[in-house]
């Protein structure tokens, strides 16, 4: 059974001039589709990889999954029920939003540097109700630090404490600390060094078994999505132009920008 | 001697605290060769740029060079920097959205490198920075156009571009894929690897990604904590890392691969030590699985033909 299903996904940005400006120049509207008619379903447990170039709006599918951006067409519907359904009651949509989290790209921006890393695990834990005694927070926030290979010792200090690797641990942390059922990581690895990557990478699989998570994964580097992936749906300008399972897809890639896309990976057997 | 285009010997760069005084660099030795890409790879704060911006004459208060010498094609530079800095030497830098003067159209960015280098009349120059531009992919047409009308790649193609105007020996290239998409970084190191061949200039690449190095460039460099792991042909070095931490680096990068998705990726386990807390012998002792006593107490150095690692000698004697 399909938990996360993205039903002809339609994304337009309006880059219209002004009305008036249309008026005196007899311009036309303006519509750039980011995301165009793009459908895909993700099980229960398993990492589902987008993978495109810059541009080729990956961000904006992962944006209209967490609910952060309204699908012009379209809809997402995640354990059966709709996320941006206006109809339901903002307590509804609020449980929902709780079981899906978002890891972001750059750990040096995602993390306000004026927190303490234990108010940083907090905030979801509060704003959700999750727990109410500061007690029960704090032991929590010292189970969310050791899940992910940081100490309790952590919670007090602040982010620019932390190399890159750690910053984007706590990221991790802090969508976990909501108890969600999906995680969509956008790029998160691609601001670290390869070795911290692995690191990185590891921690996301771990989690992954330990609390059968669901995870959208987007990349612009097969290499990476390789080791995440169950399957994989390849974006060009915003539409889906492939999608297969690793072994298919890296064996006998049909599109043409899916081949360009494994070319381009630096591999250590074409030297 | 002759077809050492750079030599470095026992380099030292540091920056004094408070405190202590803490090596960014410590006893950095390496050459290279004329019209070959020499990749220097590490981690953050490994002392790759830092090998790079002392190169060019770039290090600046608190940080100096406090011991050892730089020599380019016979001349020592390290104290004269400004002699070869922009036309015998000059930079990549990472991000192609900052090295690049937003409110100057790109032909005048590349008119006043040319006529600060050298000494062509101004109709020259424009004529020359066309022939760069059509050098590095981009339409001379384009020479009116302001740097915010470009895309990432086509950035760094312009700031390739500026980098080459000048006719450097040497062109120090400092992550320069880093920022951008893995499809693009094939295009610019392609374009690095058909200038070197073409034009015959050497190039310094700075990464830290171990797949990059492999497919660009002719030997390798590894640094750790400031210090050379291991210096050899890249081939080799890929085929058989002598230095754990190679091992390591080469281990961890992903490759596309259908049953990758089963394992888990090789990690190094902790991280770099800090610069205030460099531990003693090996500085990879700690996260080495291998070490013993030696490697505790004792440094080791890079050898003509061995890694700085003591767990070679060990193997040597059984």
């Amino acid at each position: 059974m399909s938990f996360i299903i993205a039903n002809h996904l339609t994304r337009q940005y309006d880059l219209s001039d002004p009305w008036i400006v249309r008026m005196l120049t007899s311009n036309k509207r303006k519509q750039l589709t980011a995301v165009d008619d793009v459908s895909f379903s993700i099980d229960k447990g398993t990492t589902y990889a987008l993978v495109g170039e810059s541009g080729s709006g990956k961000s904006t599918i992962a944006k209209m999954v967490v609910g952060l951006l309204a699908p012009s067409a379209g809809a997402i519907t995640f354990d059966g029920k709709m996320i941006n359904d206006e109809t339901i009651s903002k307590a509804d949509r609020q449980r929902l939003r709780r079981r899906i989290q978002m890891v972001f790209q750059s750990p040096y921006a995602s993390l306000n540097p004026r927190w303490a890393v234990g108010d940083i695990l907090k905030e979801p834990i509060r704003a959700f109700g999750l727990f109410d005694s500061r007690a029960d927070q704090d032991k929590r926030v010292n189970e969310l630090l050791d899940q992910v290979g940081l100490s309790a010792r952590d919670a007090n200090k602040y982010p620019h404490e932390f190399s890159g690797g750690q910053r984007q641990r706590i990221s991790i942390a802090r969508a976990l600390s909501s108890q969600p059922d999906v995680i969509i990581c956008d790029e998160p690895t691609s601001a670290l060094d390869v070795s911290v990557q692995a690191q990185v990478l590891n921690l996301l699989k771990t989690l992954q078994k330990e609390f059968s998570l669901t995870y959208l994964f987007i990349s612009h580097d097969l290499a990476v999505v390789s080791t995440m992936a169950n399957k994989i749906g390849v974006l060009n300008e915003g539409k889906l132009v492939e999608e297969a399972v690793p072994s298919q897809l890296f064996a006998k890639p049909e599109n043409p920008y899916t081949k360009m896309l494994i070319d381009a990976v630096p591999d250590f057997g074409k030297v | 001697m002759s077809d050492h285009l750079l030599e470095i010997k026992n380099l030292k760069i540091t920056v004094a605290t408070r405190r202590n005084v803490l090596n960014l660099v410590d006893n950095l030795t390496l050459a290279v060769k004329k019209g070959e890409i020499l990749g220097l790879v590490g981690e953050s704060g490994a002392g790759k740029s830092m090998t790079g911006s002392a190169i060019i004459g770039l290090i600046e208060k608190p940080v100096k060079i406090s011991g050892g010498e730089i020599w380019f094609k016979g001349k020592r530079i390290d104290q004269h920097p400004d002699e070869v800095r922009g036309h015998e030497i000059s930079m990549i830098f990472q991000d192609p959205m900052m090295s690049l003067n937003p409110l100057w159209r790109i032909g005048d960015q590349l008119i006043e490198v040319i006529t600060t280098h050298m000494n062509i009349s101004h109709q020259d120059a424009i004529k020359k920075a066309k022939h760069c531009l059509v050098e590095v992919g981009i339409d001379p047409s384009r020479m009116n156009a302001y740097p915010h009308t470009f895309s990432g790649g086509m950035r760094q193609r312009v700031v390739i571009a500026l980098a080459l105007a000048p006719n450097p020996s040497l062109v120090i290239a400092d992550e320069p894929t880093t920022a951008l998409d893995v499809s693009i970084q094939a295009q610019i190191l392609d374009l690095l690897k058909q200038i070197c061949k073409t034009r015959g200039t050497s190039i310094i690449l700075i990464t830290h990604d171990m797949a990059v190095i492999s497919q660009t460039t002719d030997r390798v460099c590894v640094m750790y904590s400031g210090r050379l792991a291991e210096i050899g042909i890249t081939k080799e070095i890929m085929a058989h890392p002598q230095h754990p931490y190679t091992k390591g680096l080469v281990a961890s990068t992903p490759q596309i691969d259908a049953s990758s998705f089963e394992k888990m990726l090789y990690q190094i386990p902790g991280s770099m030590p800090a610069l205030d807390n460099i531990p003693s012998g090996c500085a990879f002792h700690p996260r080495c699985e291998h070490a013993h006593d030696k490697c505790r107490a004792e440094r080791p150095e890079v050898l003509s033909n061995r890694a700085a690692c003591w767990l070679l000698d060990a193997n040597e004697g059984q």
